[in-house]
Parts: structure tokens; sequence; C-alpha cells
């Protein structure tokens, strides 16, 4: 048991915005009140609920794939040394597994969306994601160039589709669907591209983007998933991409969705020289079409390795670049990226895309629908989060940032007029209480009787990177993780995972077409439910 | 660039083996991914793909060729560099290429069938990655297959072996960033073979224990580096007695991984199985020895800190 008294509430769920109050804490949840237990003083402090993550890169083949291939990164990072209650480890741009579980804690984070998994892995991701401790986690699989999916899609065999899809979320244990570059990834494997919704699938004859797309979405909302369809646009990164975002999200009309990493998607211009900042384009849409949900996909200036299932953009990255690339092409399901990358404020296009991420959180004008996130590690590390927070909150700092574009870049942003400063309460909506609505998960986000206690006390502190990156006080289910700088529990998190409904025949269907492609057997593809560790099964909703 | 095997299955049409023997060594390799499987794309299955063996002498695996490449014992860096200059169209001096024991005719064919298929993978074994030249080799492999890249689809994959080798090295990756020759001597993981892999910690004396899992070192290492082993104290699990076991004070018979042992091994191209005993055995896993010798550890006083930094910079 637990009372925190005397600290200011940020709590957007249930409309506290800065007010004096108590929290009791029991078993892990808030309650009303009670009765003995640790007081914890918090008088003058900021308190807010545990940051969730709405899309990040953390567990898996991908990002393992880009530990190894960065061993100068883990050389020159910071360090974790063993003691009695924590695991080593290493941070940097792709941090190890325990290390990722202290650094996001370490900063008020207490749940995580991994936004990536092939099914094929997902056991493999699975056991990472134990390998995080403090955080709860959730999962969602890629589903939009499952050649399986896309034969159906070509059949126009809807029904059975929705079966499949229901099928692989549940044999990977996942919470949702990402769809990465929809079709573009499938044709990657004859070292093609799709980038345009109208544009032909190389394999396929009838299908296109847009019909995986607005396929995927209606599927996702048939099911009922808590979380709508969690889209990676195609063209993603390309000067002038921003009419292929718009058309993707006028396709998605009716539809629930999440675009993910907006700030890849909002670009004008024809070419390298000429492109420029599209977000106001972007942000005037999206602010008129409430069906969608976004995340920042910002990014900060300095050393990074960028992942991502988007196999095409990363061959191009690695022409553009020269450097290291990586690419894990996974039977029938999807693709696979890595190249490290240094953002430069020297570098026009980096200057656009610095500013693009920080202009869309400015011009987007609810924050419940659009979130905090930097793709980690794609625009940044997720351990930056704090010099984002700095940016948005203070307009002097954003100008003093800004010095250091170049003159051209200056002119091809709309950032230099933008006053807008964030407040706390606006910070603790993109931070927590906005994505864990997102994802459906009604006791994250929330300081509200019966909501798990997770909960991030500040120290208030006029340096906003100093106050955000080091709080005073971390609960996780109501024990306290983080005190005085320090870890002093790491306890082993949920996994949160749906079991949407399915047509148990299906298998008769998949089985044959399964052995035709893959190289395991269909009994052993499936993740056993005891891999999953502290598996909590959420509901489907009624769309 | 890789992929997983079923890639290869579904798609390849052009397939290099260089430096290894996998009718030998890896027997279901053309039978289940590479040379044998038909598919979608690939309806006629064999006939529909071209194999390239590339080796210092003639194997089991030449059988199964279409074209056998015979090289020069510690020339594989000097084909590698030759294909990547035809490929750029560059000039090669005969005399270069005379070096390797290949024709330019040769070599040019190579090129022209690799450019021309419509997606192409290399696998190469230790005869390519554990030669003169060692991971430059490799890696003058993988920056073909790379450059590839701009004419067709191409991948490469090691072909890697000894039980499940892969699974510690994913995992080693995800807990301490680095696959293999790590020390914790300060705390904290730091990698650089050579120097603190385990061969070198052993031949240097460096190491006053050793628990040998999953391993013979007795069998393969250099003789200083065994004579070490007998001379500390080392403790192996292991189903059977191995030239390791013979050494070491202590041995605890483990049952099997995959036959009397759950778990999960991580294929070649880092595919997690799962592994399902048929049969039970009296033996406990080596999972629950090193879990029991944890808990007996941890009853102990503890030798490390309880507090202090959280993190430290590195030096």
């Amino acid at each position: 048991m637990i009372r925190i008294t005397g600290g200011k509430i940020y709590d957007p769920a249930n409309g506290i915005n800065g007010q004096v109050r108590d929290l009791c804490i029991d078993g892990g949840k808030f309650v009303s009140s009670v009765i003995g237990g640790r007081t914890i003083d918090a008088t003058g402090m900021i308190i807010f609920p545990g940051g969730v993550d709405v899309h990040t890169h953390v567990a898996g083949g991908s990002i393992n794939f880009a530990r190894a291939m960065t061993p100068e990164d883990h050389r020159r990072t910071t360090a974790f040394i063993r003691t009695q209650s924590r695991r080593s480890g290493l941070g940097g741009m792709a941090p190890t597994t325990f290390a990722t579980g202290y650094l996001y804690a370490g900063m008020g984070w207490t749940t995580v969306n991994e936004a990536a998994v092939p099914v094929l892995s997902a056991r493999h991701t699975h056991e990472e994601l134990h390998d995080i401790p403090i955080l709860d986690k959730s999962s969602l699989v890629l589903m939009a160039n499952n050649e399986i999916l896309l034969d159906l899609f070509e059949a126009g065999d809807f029904e059975r589709a929705k079966d499949v899809v229901a099928w692989y979320i549940w044999a990977a244990k996942s919470y949702g669907v990402k769809a990465v570059n929809p079709g573009g990834v499938a044709a990657w494997k004859w070292g093609k591209d799709a980038k345009q919704l109208t544009d032909p699938i190389e394999g396929y004859n009838t299908i296109t983007p847009g019909t995986i797309i607005g396929g995927l979405a209606q599927i996702i909302d048939e099911l009922g998933l808590p979380h709508p369809m969690h889209l990676h646009c195609n063209n993603l990164g390309a000067p002038g991409n921003v009419w292929t975002t718009l058309e993707t999200m006028k396709l998605l009309e009716g539809r629930r969705a999440h675009i993910a990493h907006l700030q890849y998607h909002a670009y004008g211009g024809d070419d390298w020289d000429t492109m420029r900042s599209a977000s106001a384009e972007v942000a005037e849409y999206f602010n008129t079409h409430t069906n969608m949900t976004t995340d920042a996909g910002a990014v900060l200036f300095g050393d990074t390795v960028t992942i991502t299932a988007d196999g095409p953009w990363q061959h191009l990255l690695y022409k553009l670049t020269g450097r290291k690339w990586g690419n894990l092409d996974v039977e029938n399901e999807t693709g696979c990226g890595i190249v490290p990358y240094t953002y430069r404020p020297s570098n026009l296009v980096n200057s656009i895309q610095w500013a693009v991420g920080l202009e869309l959180l400015l011009l987007i004008n609810d924050p419940w629908r659009i979130f905090l996130s930097t793709d980690h590690p794609n625009g940044a590390c997720f351990w930056r989060y704090p010099e984002i927070i700095q940016l948005l909150m203070s307009f002097d700092f954003r100008k003093e940032c800004m010095t250091k574009l170049t003159p051209i870049a200056r002119e091809r942003i709309t950032l230099p007029d933008i006053d807008r400063e964030y407040t706390l309460y606006e910070i603790a909506t993109i931070t927590s209480a906005g994505p864990a609505r997102a994802l459906g998960l009604s006791q994250k986000g929330s300081l509200g009787i019966g909501a798990d206690a997770d909960v991030v006390i500040y120290e208030e502190e006029k340096d906003i990177a100093k106050m955000f990156s080091h709080p005073r006080y971390v609960l996780k289910g109501g024990e306290v993780v983080i005190e005085d700088g320090d870890i002093r529990a790491t306890p082993e998190g949920r996994e949160f995972i749906v079991k949407p409904s399915f047509n148990p025949d299906i298998e008769n269907f998949l089985k044959p077409k399964f052995e035709d492609v893959y190289t395991m057997s269909f009994e052993n593809y499936p993740v056993e439910m005891e891999r999953v560790s502290h598996a909590e099964i959420r509901d489907c909703i009624d769309t | 660039m890789t992929c997983t095997l079923g890639e290869v299955k579904n798609r390849a049409d052009f397939i290099v083996y260089w430096g290894g023997n996998p009718a030998e060594c890896h027997p279901r390799h053309f039978t289940k991914y590479t040379l044998m499987q038909k598919s979608k794309f690939l309806p006629r299955g064999r006939k529909d793909r071209t194999m390239i063996l590339v080796d210092i002498r003639e194997t089991k695996s030449g059988g199964a060729a279409d074209i056998f490449l015979q090289i020069r014992p510690g020339k594989d860096f000097e084909v590698l560099t030759i294909l990547r200059a035809i490929l750029k169209g560059q000039h090669v001096n005969e005399s270069s290429i005379a070096e390797t024991g290949l024709t330019l005719e040769q070599m040019t064919d190579f090129i022209d069938r690799a450019k021309k298929s419509r997606f192409g993978c290399m696998f190469f074994g230790m005869g390519l990655s554990m030669t003169r030249g060692k991971h430059m080799n490799s890696a003058a492999l993988l920056t073909l297959a790379a450059e590839l890249n701009a004419f067709t689809k191409f991948v490469a994959m090691p072909m890697r072996g000894h039980g499940n080798v892969t699974g510690a090295d994913v995992i080693m990756r995800w807990q301490t960033g680095f696959p293999f020759g790590i020390t914790f001597n300060r705390g904290y993981p730091r990698y650089n073979p050579g120097e603190f892999s385990t061969v070198d910690v052993l031949v240097r004396g460096d190491t006053d224990a050793a628990l040998i899992l999953g391993a013979d070192p007795g069998a393969t290492m250099p003789q200083p580096a065994i004579d070490h082993l007998a001379r500390i104290p080392t403790i192996v699990l292991d189903p059977k007695v191995t030239h390791t076991s013979r050494l070491a004070r202590v041995h605890i018979t483990t049952s099997v991984a995959g036959i009397s042992a759950p778990g999960t091994a991580y294929r070649m191209d880092e595919i997690p199985l799962p592994l399902k005993p048929a049969l039970k055995s009296p033996y406990p896993t080596d999972e629950e020895v090193v879990r029991r010798i944890n808990e007996a550890v941890a009853r102990k006083s503890h030798w490390m800190p309880a507090d202090g930094p959280m993190t430290v910079l590195q030096h």
C-alpha cells in the first residue's frame, strides 16, 4: 500500500490538470483510500501517468540484427553495471534487452508497443520481450505483404482473408496488425517496390497497395481489434510523398487507422534538391478527419541506426549513404532492412525531417490523436524523448536550435512561424493518455480508480529536458522501481495479446498452402501460450 | 543482405555454395531448401535452378553442381575482388586472374549468370570464412552480394553448423549486444574477438574456472588451451562422455535437447524452432542444472555491489 501526497496531478484521461490530490495504491491499482503503508511526500512535485510508447522497435530479429551490426556504438555508449538487483547491459542506438527496460523505466515510460513482428520469428520476439524488465508490452504482427493473404485479396476471397488474418494474429500471440509499405515489400522480393496506391505489384495481376490497405483496414475493424490498423504508408522518406499520404488517408475514410511515424510521410518537392516540408497540408487534412491517430516519428540530430520492414527503402538509403546495409527477407511474410545513419543539421534533407516531426506535433491540434515517438531507433533513440518535450514546450529553445540550420533549410520549413508551446497537460496526453487510448489499453495512461498504478513523479525544474530525463520516482504496478535516480526493483512485465475469432476450418485451407511456401512444419509454427510470459488476453471490441 | 531459407526455396534460380560441402556437412540443405524443391515461381524445381560450387578441391557436393569452379587455396579474396571488378566493368590484368586458378571466361560467365538471375543466393562455409583472409573473405563476398542488388535480387548466408550455435549468438546479442568474444570483467559486456574469445582467454591462462555447455573444446582447440582447461576446475554439462568431460573435474550428465529436453533451436537463418522431446530422460536438462547452480550461488554471501551508480561511461 502506498499513498502519494501533495503532488500536482496531470491526468488527462480524467480531466485533472495540475490540481493537488492524493493518490492511493493497493494491489497494483489505484484505489480510493488506503490505511497504513508507505507515504511518498510529493509536495511541489509533478505527477504523470506512466508513459506509453505506441510505436517502437525493441525486440526481435530486426533490432537484434541491428545490434550485431553496430559493435562500434556499443563500445562508446553508456554501460549498465551488474549489481545484485540488475543485469548488465548497454544503452546506445540499439540497447540490449535489460538496458531497454531500465532506460524506459528510468525515464518514466512503463508500457511499450513493439511495432513489427514477423510471425515466423514471433517466438524469438517473445523471448526478447520476456528479457525486457519492468515494462508491460504488446506487439503487432506484419501482414500487408503476406503472400497467402495477398493471393486471397487477388482472388477476392474477403471472408477467408479475414479468418487468415485472425489465425495469424493468434499464431503470433500478438496484439494487432502492422502494415508496412503494403505490396511494396512483396515486390522487393524481386528487387522492386510499389510506391503509389494504384501501382501494380510485381508478381500479382489485379491487386494494388490501395486494395491491400482497404482490405486490411476493413478486416481489422470487422475483427474488432482494440488497436486499429497500424499503417506505415507507401513511399516512405521520398520527396513529394505527401500526395501518397493524403491519398492513403482519403482511402481510409470511414475506417479506423493509426498512421505510424507521420514525419517520414509529409514531404513536398520533386527531388532531394527541391524537397520541402509538407506538414501543413498533412496536418490540415488530419485535423478534420477524426477516424485516425498518428505518432510523430520525430527526428533528432545525431547517430542512430535505421531499421524497418521496408526493405526497398533501406536499399535506397544504403545506395545514398554508402554505409553498412543489412537486409533480411522473411519467407511469405515480410522483409527487413538495417542501415546505420547520422542526421546532420548541415544536411538539407535531415533539417527538413527534424522540422517536420516537430511541425506535425505542433500543427495537429488534438493531442489525443498525435503521440510522441521517434520510431525508435529510426528517427532517434527513445531515451532522447525529453529533448523533444523541451522543443515542444519552449518556442525560444526551438528558435535557438533553428539557428544551426542552413538558410535554405529555414526557407523550406514552417517551424519558425509556429509559436505554440505545449502545456504539461498536453505532454501527459501525447506521452501517456493518448497512446494508451489508441492502443485500447483502458487501464494504462490513467491515474483514475482501478487503473494500473504506473506513475511518474518529477521534481519541478526549469530545465525541461533534465526534469523529464530524471524522474524522482517511478512506480510500475504500484511498486517503486526508480527512486532518486536508482533502480530499486525490476519486476517482470506483462504482455497484452488478443484472440480474434476465426473459423477453425481455416487451418485445413492454410495447411497445404503453408507447406508450399514455408520451411517449418505447420504444427510448429504457432507460438505456444506458455512461451509468452505473463500473457493477458484482451477482449476484442464492437466497432 | 540475407533471407530465410524459405525465400531460397521459393525464389532462388541462381545458387552458389562457396567453401562448403553441404552434401556431407548439411545433407538436407539441397533437398529441403535450395535445389530440389518446386515452388510457384520455380515449377520445375531443380531444372529451374543453376548451382555453382566454388571450392579448392572436388567434394561430394560437386555431383549436385551445374558448374564447379576450382580455385587455388587461399585465393578466395582475390577471386571475389576480381568478380566485383568485372561486375563494375573494370579492367583486370591477366596475371591477377592466372593466380586464382580460374579463367576470365569462367569469372565473366559467373557474373553474367548472376546478373541474369531473378533471385540469387550465395552460401558460404568455413572454407571461405576460416581460411587465409578470414573475415575479410566474408566481407568481400557480402559486398559482392550487396553490389549485385544493383542488377537483380541477391542475398548471402553463412552455412552455420554445430547444433544451436546460432541460438547462442542470437541470445548473447540481445542480452549483451555482441555475439561472442565477450568479457564481463568490468561488470558490463565488452567485445573483442582475438582477445576475449574463449580460445584466446584459455591460451593466455586468464581464466581460473570454466563451465562448458554444448561444446567439446577438448577435441577442437589448440593444445595450450586444452592444457589450461585440465589445470583449472572445469565443469562440463553434456549428455555424453567427450574429450572435454574426460579432462574436467566435474561432468554433469544432462538430457539431450530435442530428444529428451524441450527448448528452442535457432536455424542458420535465425528462425527459432521449438524442440519437442520424444523421450523422457532420467537426467536433468542443461537449463535446470544452470538454474540450480544459480540458486546455490545466490544463497552464498553476495560478491556484487548492492548499490552504486546505475551506469558508467566506458573508457
